[in-house]
């Protein structure tokens, strides 16, 4: 068993608070993600289940057994570092053998097994060359050898693909999510890409300002954020403030600054006067001509009965992200924005006066202090 | 230097070596460098040696125009001067071991500070250095001398039964040999080591290198360029040292520096002066060359020491 099970830990420095009162298990054979922005507190985290930060309150447990006091060298955990941290005097094979000569398996040991993993991550014929006359995808896969060498309980990445470029980050996923298959660790990776967590995690944790926000599967974080700073780190969306300024069929209306009014999901804490915030992402929008709005499915109501709601206004800009397209409209001052996928290409150009159109189950409310307010 | 302002001082300057290519505009640019190394070191040297093959004279420092090996001769013979010559090895040899053991110590405490710490440390090495060499030697007379501060010291909490003869003994001129060069040392490895990745050192850890293994495993091979510049600094200083041994030395400390200033101003024996020097000279260059290659082989690219 090698579950980790974070109780209450904290690390300051002088003033600074880097980590503040986190909880957290991570079950055993799972791959979490520690997703946040740059300062979060989320390197400090994993640093702390690796032995090479200690607590300064609070206890860390790998496998049942707690390890808060234990120096990283006695503990089962190996970690794959932002810039690789390969030694430059030593040859590749002598990196990847390190942890197995610490150890203290024989030579010819070591050399079998660390050639059997430079084998695994695609690197069999570099194990003469020189770390430092590699490319960074190269090290990296030395990186991943040399950890996975030691065969560790917990395998921890700070930032791993980081510094790849995109094309070579996304294969390096692809490789990382088989490689956590075939060897069935517990994996933790912290990284501030989005899209990196979303491809690799069983489950994404999402920190704050030293706090861990939000715990959960990618869909779980993604449709259903715990508050507004998961909602806004975890993708574009347009964020609609307004007043609630009625109820009508259990219904409430919000009446918004630049003159719309947006049905909100049915909930019971509603009452006319509250300020809120709605979130509509890009890509649950439609965009469409006014004269299609009638011989469209897009605003027939749901069979739930939660229904549709529109917004008129004037496509400003358009911009070709590649696979989507994503359209800048002008909603009386506003400026919302809208995704759709390059095949539906509805020909829409700038200028134009457009129909916006939702779901209103796929809006999310947020209260003036950033906290959800969830529907009934 | 563009063509279009032609009328600066930079550019008039320039114009000659501008024309040249390559090697050629290299050796030009090192010319004042080489013409000075030419006037202090290769110039006088070639007098030294040409000395040194002169006969002695009974009232002159030397006999000019003479040529003979004689004074060559008598150095290799002399068992008093042969007992110089190692024990200017001997001190060096001790003295650098020390002083590197020490500063690598020393500047591996200072690499891991941080803050007003890591300013203290540093300071404290810089410091000696802005006193002169003459005073800061004899400063330890009054400290080290039978009794002197820290015979007193130990005498009084009753570690010692009686004095020691710190000074003047050999044990005060490796002290002072030590405290003498320690800065340089430090320096030339401090100036290595802060450059290396401490996550090197996390790395090593991680995969369960203790502290003391990850050093040598990992910092030891990064910083062995520095070590091979302190060693040659504190090598060549030891052997060549003179204060030390002259102020807290006892009459028996002898290194080959205080001969040969008795040899020239006392004896007026320069030809003696001249071949001792040169042995020693030649002797200093075998050494370093066999520093260079015994501490190159331990890794480390000896061109990443500057």
């Amino acid at each position: 068993m090698s579950d980790i099970e974070l109780q209450a830990i904290s690390k300051s420095y002088g003033d600074l608070q880097a980590v503040d009162d986190v909880d957290l298990s991570v079950r055993d054979g799972e791959l979490l993600c520690l997703l946040g922005p740059s300062g979060c507190g989320k390197s400090t985290t994993m640093r702390m289940i690796s032995g090479l930060e200690t607590p300064t309150s609070g206890e860390v447990y790998i496998g049942g057994e707690n390890v808060t006091g234990q120096a990283a060298y006695d503990r089962d955990t190996s970690m794959v570092f932002q810039d690789w941290a390969l030694f430059p005097y030593k040859t590749v094979l002598e990196n990847v053998a390190f942890g197995l000569k610490m150890r203290g398996d024989g030579s010819e040991e070591r050399t079998e097994r660390a050639g059997e993993m430079l084998k695994r991550v695609h690197m069999d014929g570099f194990e003469e060359s020189n770390p430092t006359d590699l490319s960074g995808g190269q090290k990296q896969r030395v990186a991943l050898a040399r950890s996975l060498a030691v065969d560790p309980d917990v395998l921890l990445l700070d930032e791993p693909l980081s510094n790849l470029d995109k094309r070579l980050r996304e294969e390096m996923e692809i490789e990382l999510k088989d490689i956590h298959e075939e060897f069935d660790k517990t994996f933790v990776h912290v990284t501030h890409n989005q899209d990196e967590a979303f491809t690799l995690a069983d489950r994404i944790g999402i920190m704050n300002d030293g706090r861990l926000v939000q715990v959960g599967t990618p869909t779980e974080v993604y449709r259903n954020p715990t508050n507004r700073f998961v909602e806004e780190f975890l993708g574009d969306t347009n964020f609609i403030a307004g007043e609630v300024a009625g109820v009508d069929d259990g219904y409430g209306r919000l009446s918004t600054e630049f003159g719309a009014t947006i049905r909100l999901p049915a909930f019971d804490a509603v009452s006319p006067g509250a300020r809120l915030t709605v979130s509509l992402r890009p890509e649950f929008m439609r965009i469409q001509r006014p004269d299609e709005t009638n011989n469209s499915e897009a605003t027939t109501a749901r069979a739930d009965g939660a229904g549709g709601d529109t917004m008129t206004g004037t496509v400003t800009n358009t911009i070709y992200r590649g696979s989507r397209i994503r359209y800048v409209v002008d909603v009386g001052g506003e400026q919302l924005f809208v995704e759709q996928s390059v095949t539906d290409q509805t020909g829409i150009e700038e200028g134009e006066g457009v129909e916006l159109g939702w779901t209103t189950d796929d809006i999310l409310v947020f209260s003036p202090d950033g906290s959800r307010v969830r529907g009934r | 230097m563009s063509v279009e302002t032609p009328d600066t001082i930079v550019d008039r300057l320039w114009a000659p070596f501008e024309a040249q290519s390559g090697s050629k505009r290299s050796l030009l640019l090192m010319s004042p460098l080489i013409l000075f190394e030419l006037l202090v070191f290769v110039v006088p040297f070639v007098i030294l040696v040409r000395i040194s093959v002169s006969e002695q004279a009974q009232s002159l420092p030397y006999a000019e125009g003479t040529l003979t090996l004689a004074s060559y001769v008598e150095v290799l013979q002399s068992g008093l001067l042969q007992g110089i010559i190692v024990y200017s090895f001997k001190l060096g040899v001790i003295a650098t071991v020390i002083t590197v053991l020490l500063a690598t110590f020393y500047a591996y405490a200072t690499w891991r500070a941080d803050g007003l710490r890591k300013s203290a440390l540093l300071f404290s090495v810089v410091l000696p250095l802005l006193t002169t060499l003459v005073i800061k030697t004899y400063a330890w007379v009054p400290l080290l001398a039978p009794s002197g501060t820290a015979n007193n010291l130990l005498l009084a909490v009753g570690l010692l039964g009686s004095p020691i003869q710190v000074v003047p003994n050999t044990l005060g001129v490796v002290v002072g040999q030590v405290y003498i060069v320690f800065p340089y040392a430090m320096l030339a490895i401090y100036s290595v080591l802060s450059t290396v990745e401490w996550e090197l050192v996390e790395a090593a850890r991680d995969l369960g290198a203790g502290r003391v293994r990850s050093f040598f495993e990992v910092v030891l091979p990064e910083i062995m360029p520095g070590i091979t510049v302190a060693t040659i600094i504190s090598f060549a200083w030891s052997v060549g040292a003179y204060s030390a041994p002259a102020l807290l030395g006892a009459g028996s400390d002898r290194p080959f520096a205080l001969e040969v200033q008795e040899q020239m101003l006392l004896n007026f024996n320069w030809p003696v002066a001249t071949a001792l020097s040169t042995i020693m000279l030649v002797l200093m260059f075998v050494s370093i060359v066999c520093i260079y290659a015994v501490l190159g082989r331990f890794g480390g690219d000896i061109s990443n020491a500057t």
